[in-house]
């Protein structure tokens, strides 16, 4: 690990402030970037730490939504009555999360900006695109765990569990930055494709921060179904997060692409329908129907079928999964 | 002939460890806990692809980090993924991590060697065994022909604590600390390298985090902190980083297992032909499996050839060569008796050669209600879970070595008992205080173990699970000798003829017309202060162990539409002969299952195959189960004889878990997964397979 400057921000105006500066790095649970910089994939000079910034913390209701602070923790959101209740595609999401552990310290604006888990990216010893290499190694070498869809010309994970829920529940992230007005930007738009952007997985800019996340609209049903290797500590192999906002259906897949991948082709065999087996099942089918699996990849054409069809089933109450 | 429900001990006894307190609160020192003044640390420069040759380097730069005392580069190719190709020593962790990145090398790579399948010599291009024919004459003499290769891949030692040393050399004499196996191993190579007798080496392992197999001797990282140590008179330490570890502590060689072999109707084994391949390093060879082993083979023309591909070497790792054998062996068992149709537990019991682990079979298909098995698996309610059922076994050889034990008796009272062997984490310092406590008479509270250190009686090396089995023995002959002693004194202070009629128990002992006196007051007709009763002979406490036998079922759930596997329950039946401590043998039991479980469905090393670097080098996405992932695993203590000796136990009861687990899985989809591990990949790709045929 390459020495650093730790910095302690007193209160969100003044990291705001600092992280304006070169070369700083944001630290809120730090559960990610320790790896990265051990691993000298990033190497900041200084590392500022909003960690004690409580007034990050909280869940609460108001007239324009559930509002959510950015370093609220994922085991809090997991002990959530509000979420259990109301969010159940939330609150799954981040009470699987890791280990009991990892939530404790894990915050939600941090799950949401994490780097790709990708294993070409994550050792230094591979210089691919996204590490400001020549190559992308996924397409000829070990790929199992890579995308099956939007995945040119890097192939990378979107590695947040809880991004494919906030953007079935058409979640909106307030993003503020010094001297200017805070930024209300869609879930959905939020992320960004490697064709779009190589070396950020998100539409943030320097010095940009979140500061808490707006939940609009209580769905009418939601769930949230992953599929892990490893039932502890792991991360998904494939997930489906399901809401039913107002009377349309959002189908949001995850641990199949860069970004959480909004399923258009289930979307549109849902529209506003309720959920039976048959449909269920044919809008899994038009889930995969869009994917381009790797060499090595192709099971996850199998389990998206699987994890949307359950998703929805276990919104509608029909599902044991 | 029994097992007990409630597995209660021969010693009765059921403490916790010895050191549970130490370890839990932190106070437990292992080697990276030590920090001495002035201290350097070293490390070694390192490969960072499969077969690769330097083409760049930044010595000077790196020799200028402040702090920064070598730079030596001794090989310019490396052949594996963290080959060690030289080494920098600085004054302190930060310089030689800024050292080491200013070195910033660059090599140019050729085509590595990764895939076991691609680099072996194919089957018809194998030299022919010398008893083909007999083998072959065994398969013409058979009713059926069973024809099946499975596949293991490569499981890398990861050690809850990394491999690492502190050498303090001083000129004529050395302390130092290691994580090893072997305490006076380690010694006396540390001991050659310092060019010092082995009595002037002080080293000390009093607390280490795993080893199994992977730390016998002082390794490159002893090595390295001495010769450091001893170059610049300043004491040295060389811990690697999880990344080391994963790269190059040594792994479980991967496996090919061709296996084609003749049953009788009646489902007899008759022979047939047994070809194996191994995994191995770039040079050298260890990647042995031990196929066939355990059933009754009959004829067998057997070979092995060991490959070499560009990846870290082999290392012993718990019960070398068996577990990946008996994932083999039991899928194979299973298959030949499904030829035939017969019941896979009847078809064993026809073709096994251990009497006691027939009557394993019968309790633990008892415990795991073998009879619920259906062929295909059973349907549970909700429709994709498929329930299926397994059986594996394992034994381990017991035995006789060197050891010797100390116990020293204060006139206060206070016992102390000593061995220079390790504890690895397997519960040996339990052992040997419940061994001495226990045959004395006495309580834990007047005990003191102490373990770990060369300066104590020799102990052996935790390697072959040896180490309860050689030190138990002259653990309860020291002892004796010190009870016997004590007794002496107590027979004259109360007159009698002899000691004939004394007893001691919870630290009283109690004589003729119930006379009475505490174990401390006794201790104070010593008239020295500490008396000293050595054991390095066995005597009368040779007592044979039995033969580790050791039987596992399963009950495994999988989901046909993700290819997840649910292992629920693993019945662990274990032949420890005598068995000391309860929870120190449960904890040996369940660690194995849970380690083999882990081997089965999770780990594995994956080279790129562009470049022979390891992608997964690291705990996130090398595998290994978690909580979640552990099922119910019961333990059962068997007991084969009447007063057994200390039986092998490290080892043994990893052997069946994974053959046993993927029996299982086999049973619930209807179809074999004939490679490890049993990931959701493999397993969809099998059901995939089986409803295309």
């Amino acid at each position: 690990m390459k020495s650093f400057e730790y910095l302690v921000a007193e209160n969100l105006e003044a990291a705001i402030e600092s992280y304006g500066d070169n070369n700083v790095m944001l630290k809120a649970g730090g559960i990610d970037l320790l790896d990265l910089m051990k691993e000298r994939i990033e190497t900041p000079d200084s590392v500022l730490s909003i960690d004690q910034l409580d007034d990050l913390r909280y869940i609460r209701e108001e007239d324009d939504g559930v509002h959510i602070g950015a370093l609220t923790t994922l085991a809090k959101l997991g002990e959530s009555d509000l979420l259990k209740q109301h969010y159940a595609v939330l609150h799954e999401s981040a009470a699987n999360t890791a280990t009991p552990q990892v939530r404790q310290r894990a915050t939600l604006a941090g799950n949401l900006c994490q780097r790709p888990r990708c294993w070409y990216y994550r050792n230094r010893e591979f210089d691919c695109l996204k590490n400001h290499g020549d190559r992308c190694y996924v397409r000829d070498g070990e790929n199992e765990h890579h995308a099956i869809f939007g995945g040119a010309p890097c192939h990378i994970l979107h590695p947040s569990n809880v991004a494919p829920a906030l953007v079935a529940l058409d979640a909106v992230l307030i993003v503020e930055s010094h001297g200017a007005e805070p930024k209300r930007i869609r879930a959905a738009e939020f992320f960004v494709l490697p064709r779009q952007a190589m070396f950020t997985e998100n539409v943030l800019e320097a010095g940009q921060v979140i500061t808490g996340i707006i939940l609009p609209e209580k769905p009418r049903a939601s769930a949230t179904i992953e599929l892990r290797e490893k039932q502890s500590f792991d991360w998904p192999i494939c997930s489906a997060s399901v809401a039913r906002l107002e009377d349309k259906w959002r189908i949001c897949l995850g641990a199949v692409a860069p970004i959480p991948w909004l399923s258009e082709p289930a979307m549109a065999v849902m529209e506003d329908r309720d959920v039976t087996e048959a449909l269920a099942k044919e809008a899994g089918e038009a889930a995969a129907g869009e994917a381009e699996p790797l060499s090595d990849n192709g099971y996850k054409v199998d389990l998206v079928k699987v994890v949307t069809r359950r998703a929805l089933l276990a919104a509608a109450g029909k599902g044991d999964h | 002939m029994s097992y007990r429900d409630d597995n209660r001990v021969a010693l009765e006894n059921d403490h916790p460890r010895i050191e549970m307190v130490e370890k839990v609160t932190g106070k437990a020192r292992f080697t990276t806990d030590h920090y001495l003044p002035e201290m350097l640390w070293a490390a070694y420069i390192r490969c960072d692809y499969g077969d690769a040759r330097i083409t760049r380097r930044h010595v000077d730069r790196a020799r200028d980090v402040e702090g920064v005392l070598e730079v030596e580069i001794d090989r310019e190719r490396g052949r594996y993924h963290g080959d060690r190709l030289g080494h920098i020593c600085a004054e302190s962790r930060k310089a030689l991590e800024e050292a080491m990145a200013a070195l910033d090398l660059r090599f140019d790579v050729e085509r590595p060697k990764t895939r076991i399948e691609r680099e072996r010599t194919p089957l018809d291009q194998l030299d022919a065994p010398d008893n083909i024919e007999d083998a072959e004459a065994a398969l013409e003499d058979s009713d059926v022909t069973v024809e099946a290769e499975y596949q293991t891949q490569v499981q890398t030692h990861c050690c809850m604590e990394p491999h690492g040393a502190l050498v303090d050399y001083k000129g004529d004499s050395a302390r130092a600390w290691g994580s090893t196996q072997s305490t006076f191993g380690f010694r006396d190579g540390l001991a050659r390298e310092l060019d010092l007798p082995s009595s002037d080496v002080d080293f000390n392992c009093e607390h280490v985090g795993g080893g199994f197999g992977s730390k016998f001797g002082p390794g490159a990282e002893g090595t390295l902190a001495a010769r450091m140590s001893k170059k610049f008179e300043k004491p040295c330490r060389v811990v690697r980083n999880r990344k080391e570890e994963q790269l190059d502590t040594g792994n479980r060689p991967g496996s090919l297992q061709y296996m084609r072999l003749g049953i009788s109707r009646q489902g007899r084994i008759r022979g047939g032909r047994i070809a194996t391949w191994g995994s191995v390093g770039p040079g050298g060879g260890g990647g042995g499996v031990r196929n066939p082993s355990r059933y009754d083979f009959g004829t067998i023309a057997r070979s092995h050839e060991d490959v070499n591909l560009n990846g870290g070497p082999p290392r012993a790792m718990r019960a070398p060569g068996h577990p990946q054998a008996l994932f083999a062996i039991e899928l194979m068992m299973d298959r030949m008796a499904g030829e035939i149709g017969m019941d896979p537990l009847e078809f064993r019991r026809v073709n096994e050669t251990s009497d006691v682990r027939k009557e394993m079979f019968d309790a633990g298909a008892a415990m795991i209600g073998w009879d619920k098995r259906r062929d295909g698996g059973v349907d549970l309610d909700n429709g994709a879970l498929r329930r299926g059922y397994g059986v594996g076994v394992g034994d381990w050889g017991n035995s006789r070595g060197r050891a010797s034990v100390t116990v020293n008796v204060y006139r206060d009272g206070t016992v102390e008992a000593l061995n220079g062997a390790q504890d690895i984490g397997t519960g040996f310092r339990t052992m040997l205080g419940d061994v001495v406590a226990t045959h004395i008479g006495i309580g834990r509270d007047q005990l003191k173990v102490r373990i770990g250190r060369s300066e104590y009686p020799f102990g052996p090396a935790s390697g072959g699970s040896v180490t309860s089995r050689f030190v138990a023995p002259r653990a309860f002959m020291a002892a004796d000798k010190a009870k016997k002693a004590i007794l002496d004194l107590v027979a004259i202070e109360w007159e009698l003829d002899d000691t004939e009629g004394l007893s001691i128990e919870d630290g009283v002992i109690r004589g003729p017309d119930d006379r009475q006196m505490e174990w401390g007051r006794a201790c104070r007709l010593l008239s020295e202060e500490r008396v000293s009763f050595s054991a390095d002979d066995e005597g009368e406490f040779w007592k044979q162990p039995t033969g580790s036998d050791a039987v596992q079922f399963v009950e495994a759930d999988v989901d046909i539409e993700t290819g997840i596997v649910y292992v629920r329950r693993i019945v662990a039946l274990q032949d420890v002969g005598l068995p000391v401590n309860r929870h120190t043998v449960e904890n040996q039991i369940t660690g194995a299952v849970i380690q083999g479980l882990s081997f089965c469905l999770f780990e594995d090393r994956i080279l790129n195959r562009q470049t022979g670097a390891m992608v997964n080098p690291n705990m996130d996405m090398y595998k290994i189960a978690g909580p979640r992932d552990v099922p119910e695993i019961t333990p059962v203590i068997w007991r084969s004889r009447d007063d057994p000796g200390v039986n092998s136990l490290g080892e043994p009861p990893i052997v069946p878990t994974c053959g046993a687990i993927a029996c299982a899985v086999a049973n619930a989809i209807g179809t074999q997964v004939q490679s490890m591990p049993l990931t959701p990949r493999q397993v969809l790709a099998v059901i995939a397979g089986k409803e295309r045929a």
